[in-house]
């Protein structure tokens, strides 16, 4: 018989305090925490980065090292205190807690197969268990993650393992040993919408299935909304409430919770919505037709990757366009073609009537002056040891504009524009943030006066305020300057907010080109369903994820099969689908889409 | 809204020094790399004054003071001659000297040399890959299987040796190594998003290679370069204790120690001595050489 | 199949190594001063006996042309016969030829195939010493950044790479063989006198050894899987033991590949300063004596066995990190 105590209870917390040493004496990171989590039950802990949420789980798993420090509290598994008592914890580290990362990529040992250090996890938390029937277990719980063809992936390594299905091994790594609790850690955040939307659907089935508790932990509300039975908000390392998420969306308790839900950007209910530039009907840049494949030395020799595939769009002046799609969609490559970085294998890519793609190195140097990039990466982007004024000239100096006088005084110009202090301008970037650091990536695109600017995720480092911000600085160089904007980004919300028409990829192709309220109203093809479906919002979805969710992985970009790319994945793919690829055809009102399901849809291309 | 509520902090938060500096800083903090520098330094100076202010010719013969032990070390020692003398009644000690000056002018020019030599071949391999690679890459391949020093033995073996060709023949064989480092290294900066940055700002190929990289990655591969110098003091030593170094008269640590071997049995501090002196120097640059290397991984963050 | 395609790459690059090698030693030998007929006649041959004796062994043709022959001898496993060494009785059959220049001169493959085996032996040796003293100072250290095994680590590594090897040759043969006479030093005349020159060698090696696995360890303990494996639950001695050594093991083979060159090095100075009798003593006697084919023979062999350790590192190195195979 269980006693009643950890029948009702299984993890009990009480005044949990813990402290990070620093030069500058201890700070504090957790003060008094304090919550019961129930058997069987889903507890979502929420805040945003440096709320101690991380380090809470990892005290929790008992995983914390120096510098921090638990100065106060307890923490009661099935009542017995795990501070008190270490060698209890480590007892319980990965038999009866489990922990799961966000970081699947490196979880596991890269020499050795996925199966042998499951096995090995199991046979050193229950040595009892012999290697066969560990290996039994292993693979009955790869099959139940729903990694396909599980028997064969045992044996596989790790680098041969995606994102989504490392987490889904990692979730078996954790779930092995039939622990009571599981604490998961960020786990969907390097992954893409649509594979995280499948692992929490998969984490709440295992839920009901292996009667494991779960301590959810992650930044996002909607995430942590759809996640749990009940969501905990974490703020400056105390707990400001908890609640069921109706309950807390419909009548936060918190001035707290009340501004991140505030916050949220919405995708469908009328928010406030940022000001859209008119599309004027002249095209700076035309794609026609553009393909780019690339060799890459595999394993059964060389092979193509078609990176991307018959991409057609137009971009209006003074438009804000938008590109979006998930790891691998071929957006980046995109990105390289448009940028010039590359040439394409065909078609044509038209800047004011010129072939980026066919003009010469100089000629291309040249134009350059008139189309810019600002990249993803805060820290990458930036040479390493230029002081900013010298980051800011080097475009000057590049092109051969003004002399040194007139080139200074253009950098600090520019710097005040973008919101950069002026006296800066001799500073290294190493102390910047990566909001301002973003702010010296536009600084430099702009300061040669380009009228064509491409945002490779430029806001993807950024969190939800620094956005904003940036976005309204976009806004007002715009209007200023009148820039033609393209953005490159996964963000559904953030291309919603800002984009007047939108381009949606999927393994290469351009599989809608739309305006913006039409595609997500009245969406032409079912991969923006599916993504609109996984987008994390707390509105109610007019696309829900039972009818439009994915299940598996994109095929690979190298042997692509016959017929539409998306056939494999689709919900609605009929035997048409399969056999030839529908072409990018207008649906009315400068909406494009390439779905068979369209009426309009009949001519092919292969 | 203005453009001022959105300033960033303040300039001196964000003022940093240059990665170099820190590397300097670091490995100045640490215990081996002082006594490295304090020892090194001693001897330098003692190596450029003492031979001229003790007036001793380091090939001045006297007999009568032949095998003259070092101070305590047995019968008939001198304050005269601290470390002895040889066979020839030579002082040891102004020989150890004059032998630590060619040493290290060899050790640091053909560091500097093989250097420059493999960082040039490096960043062209690496940055235009493709053929030019492949082809600068067999070559150096083709380079490294031959043994530095049956390499460099054959070419002194077969022509004379003089301070110029020891340079040029140890700096020629000892690039590859560099040239591999510096070619994997620009590779990896290659693929960043600055250099892609630079690119669409309409850099040259010439001005991202040699304004952009080179300056970036030359530095730290300059810091690892101090141990290459006390290598290079070894095979330089090596070279004249086979007979191909510097030519006798003129002591270099090499033929002192090849002579002396003669006299093993009855005088052992002839070949001993000006190894433990060697070794002293090189156990300096050494520790010097690999908290610099530390501080550098420990800044890059990497191995 | 992977690793037969893999094969026939590597054999091919390596071919072509092995061929630039020679080239390249080949212009060396005769663009440099220094004539091996006048050394091989002696100083007093009058200049027509040279120039015949020259002419005779095809010297006076264009160096291509010599190249091609030379090629075309490689090919067959002829790497020539030495300018000055006589071939020993047993070696060969009899020298009873009428050609007196040709016959008695010593097969390079068979001074080659003499010495190496004796080389391999001390080389293997010290390989032996330098990981036992390497590995547990270099795996220590690894594991404790910034601790004293770490200070130690880099302190002994530091000494070690500081000791010329000649010199050390010398002080060890001094102390260990004429004061203690613990074992023997010069010559060889059994497995005894190959202990001290491979201790020399060892401690040559050792050092980067140490740095080596100082560095990759203390990289491999960083990693998120180490870091994390402990919070599944595995045991302290399963993370180091199991995977930490696996992971950092794979730039220490990589050291090897490198740094073969390096230890041959090593081999030469201390096969001459023990007078014992291994490829090494025989490349610096070639030298000296203007031996050319016997340094071309030696360069071909050795460049061929980089080439082909090499392709064993690398070929290891994939077992252990499938990651590297492509």
């Amino acid at each position: 018989m269980l006693d009643t105590a950890s029948e009702t209870t299984l993890l009990s917390v009480r005044g949990l305090s813990v402290v990070a040493d620093g030069p500058d004496g201890p700070r504090q990171i957790l003060e008094g925490i304090g919550f019961d989590l129930k058997p069987r039950q889903i507890l979502s802990v929420i805040g945003e980065s440096g709320s101690g949420k991380t380090v809470l789980a990892r005290t929790l798993a008992s995983w914390i090292a120096a510098p921090l420090r638990v100065t106060a509290g307890q923490v009661l598994f099935k009542g017995r205190d795990l501070l008190a008592d270490r060698a209890y914890a480590r007892g319980l580290a990965g038999r009866e807690i489990a922990y799961v990362g966000g970081n699947p990529a490196g979880a596991l040992d890269p020499t050795m197969t996925v199966g042998a250090q499951l096995v090995e996890k199991l046979r050193a938390v229950r040595p009892d268990i012999s290697a066969s029937d560990a290996k039994a277990k292993a693979i009955r719980l790869l099959q139940a993650v729903r990694i396909p063809a599980a028997e064969r992936r045992f044996h596989e390594y790790p680098f041969q393992y995606s994102g989504g299905m490392m987490q889904r091994a990692m979730i078996v790594d954790a779930l092995i040993s039939d622990p009571a609790l599981l604490i998961a850690d960020n786990i969907t955040q390097p992954l893409d919408v649509t594979v995280a939307a499948q692992i929490l659907k998969l984490m709440r089935e295992l839920n009901s299935e292996f009667s494991t508790a779960i301590l959810f932990i992650c930044s996002s509300l909607p995430v942590a909304c759809d996640a749990s039975d009940e969501v905990m908000v974490l703020n400056k390392g105390r707990v400001v409430e908890r609640q069921t998420p109706d309950r807390l969306t419909a009548a936060p308790q918190h001035a707290y919770t009340s501004a991140l839900i505030a916050e949220l950007p919405t995708l469908w209910q009328e928010g406030p919505q940022r000001r859209r530039p008119a599309a004027t009907e002249k095209p700076i840049m035309s794609v026609r037709g553009v393909s780019k494949a690339y060799e890459t030395r595999g394993k059964s020799g060389k092979a193509l990757v078609q990176a991307v595939r018959h991409v057609d769009f137009d971009v209006f002046a003074g438009d804000n366009f938008g590109i979006v799609g998930e790891s691998g969609c071929g957006k980046s490559s995109l990105m390289r073609l448009l940028t010039g970085l590359e040439r394409p294998d065909g078609g044509q890519i038209l800047f004011q009537g010129e072939d980026v793609g066919a003009a010469s190195a100089r000629r291309l140097r040249e134009l350059r002056r008139e189309f810019q990039l600002v990249l993803q990466d805060p820290y990458g982007s930036l040479p390493p040891q230029s002081p900013i004024g010298a980051i800011l000239e080097e475009p000057l100096k590049i092109h051969r504009i003004g002399n040194r006088a007139e080139r200074r005084d253009r950098a600090r110009a520019v710097m005040s524009e973008v919101g950069l202090h002026p006296g800066l301008y001799e500073s290294l970037p190493t102390g910047l943030s990566a909001g301002q650091r973003q702010r010296l990536n536009v600084a430099r695109a702009m300061i040669l006066e380009p009228s064509l600017l491409i945002m490779d995720e430029t806001l993807s480092a950024l969190d939800q305020t620094e956005q904003g911000k940036l976005l309204d600085l976009f806004e007002r160089l715009q209007a200023q300057h009148g820039f033609t904007y393209i953005f490159i980004s996964h963000d559904l919300t953030m291309v919603r907010q800002v984009c007047s028409r939108i381009a949606v990829m999927y393994l290469g192709e351009a599989v809608e080109v739309a305006p913006n309220d039409r595609l997500f109203f009245d969406p032409g093809h079912p991969y923006t369903r599916a993504l609109l479906s996984a987008a994390p919002t707390l509105e109610l979805r007019r696309y829900r994820p039972e009818d439009c969710l994915l299940e598996g992985e994109p095929p690979s970009p190298i042997d692509l099969p016959p017929g539409c790319a998306f056939a494999s994945r689709c919900p609605q793919a009929f035997d048409r689908c399969r056999s030839q690829n529908p072409a990018l055809l207008s649906r009315g009102g400068q909406a494009l889409a390439a779905c068979f399901l369209n009426p309009t849809n009949e001519a092919t291309h292969v | 809204m203005s453009s001022m509520d959105i300033t960033s902090a303040p300039p001196e938060i964000a003022r940093e020094r240059k990665v170099s500096t820190r590397i300097w800083q670091q490995a100045f903090a640490s215990v081996e790399f002082r006594i490295g520098l304090i020892v090194l330094t001693l001897l330098i100076a003692a190596a450029l004054l003492y031979p001229q202010l003790s007036g001793i010719d380091p090939t001045k013969m006297n007999i009568k003071a032949k095998l003259t032990p070092p101070v305590f070390m047995g019968e008939g020692w001198t304050w005269a001659h601290p470390l002895g003398t040889d066979q020839l009644g030579r002082d040891m000690l102004v020989r150890a000297l004059v032998g630590l000056r060619y040493s290290l002018l060899i050790g640091v020019s053909t560091t500097v040399l093989m250097l420059l030599v493999g960082a040039l071949i490096g960043l062209f391999a690496g940055y235009f890959g493709g053929r030019i690679d492949t082809v600068l890459m067999r070559l150096t391949d083709a380079q490294l299987s031959i043994p530095m020093i049956i390499l460099a033995i054959t070419i002194l073996g077969v022509s004379r040796p003089t301070i110029p060709s020891i340079i040029l023949v140890l700096g020629l064989a000892g690039w590859p190594v560099y040239a591999r480092v510096m070619r994997s290294t620009v590779m990896a900066e290659r693929k960043k998003e600055y250099v892609r940055g630079a690119m669409v700002l309409g850099a040259t190929d010439w001005r991202i290679m040699f304004t952009l990289l080179l300056p970036l990655v030359l530095p730290p591969m300059a810091f690892v370069a101090v141990l290459d110098i006390a290598r290079m003091m070894i095979f330089e030593s090596v070279l004249g204790f086979l007979g191909l170094g510097v030519q006798p008269p003129t002591p270099t640590f090499g033929n002192i120690i090849s002579d002396g071997r003669k006299y093993l049995m009855n005088a052992w501090w002839i070949a001993t001595m000006p190894g433990v002196f060697l070794v002293l120097v090189l156990t300096s640059i050494n520790l010097m050489g690999a908290s610099l290397e530390r501080a550098r991984n420990a800044i890059y963050g990497g191995a | 199949m992977f690793i037969l395609r893999f094969l026939a790459r590597r054999l091919f690059q390596g071919a072509i190594i092995v061929f630039l090698v020679s080239a390249l030693i080949f212009t060396l030998l005769r663009v440099v001063p220094g004539d091996p007929v006048r050394l091989m006649a002696g100083g007093m041959a009058p200049e027509a006996l040279i120039e015949q004796i020259a002419t005779d062994m095809g010297l006076r043709d264009p160096i291509w042309q010599q190249f091609g022959r030379y090629m075309g001898g490689v090919m067959q496993g002829d790497l020539g016969q030495s300018f000055v060494r006589p071939a020993n009785g047993a070696a060969v059959g009899g020298a009873s030829f009428d050609d007196t220049t040709r016959s008695e001169r010593a097969e390079v493959l068979t001074l080659i195939a003499e010495t190496a085996p004796m080389t391999l032996q001390l080389a293997l040796l010290a390989m032996v010493f330098a990981l036992i003293i390497a590995v547990p100072i270099g795996v220590w250290g690894g594991l404790r950044p910034g601790g004293w095994p770490d200070r130690m680590a880099l302190y002994l590594s530091s000494l070690f790479v500081s000791l010329p090897n000649f010199w050390l040759g010398i002080v060890l043969a001094l102390i260990l063989s004429v004061k203690l006479q613990l074992m023997p030093a010069i010559g060889y005349q059994g497995f005894a006198y190959t202990i001290l020159p491979a201790l020399v060698l060892a401690i040559e090696i050792a050092p980067f050894v140490i740095r080596t696995l100082t560095v990759s360890v203390a990289g491999v303990m960083r990693q998120n899987f180490i870091d994390i494996a402990g919070v599944r639950g595995l045991t302290r001695n399963q993370i180091v033991f199991r995977h930490a050594l696996k992971n950092s093991s794979v730039p220490l083979l990589n050291l090897l590949g490198v740094q073969f060159s390096m230890l041959l090095g090593g081999v030469l100075v201390i096969e001459f300063i023990f007078d014992y009798p291994g490829l090494g003593l025989l490349t610096i006697n070639a030298v000296m004596q203007r031996d050319f084919p016997l340094i071309q023979g030696i360069a071909i062999v050795t460049a061929a066995a980089f080439v082909l350790i090499n392709i064993a590192v690398d070929l290891i190195a994939t077992a252990i990190d499938p990651r590297l195979e492509y």
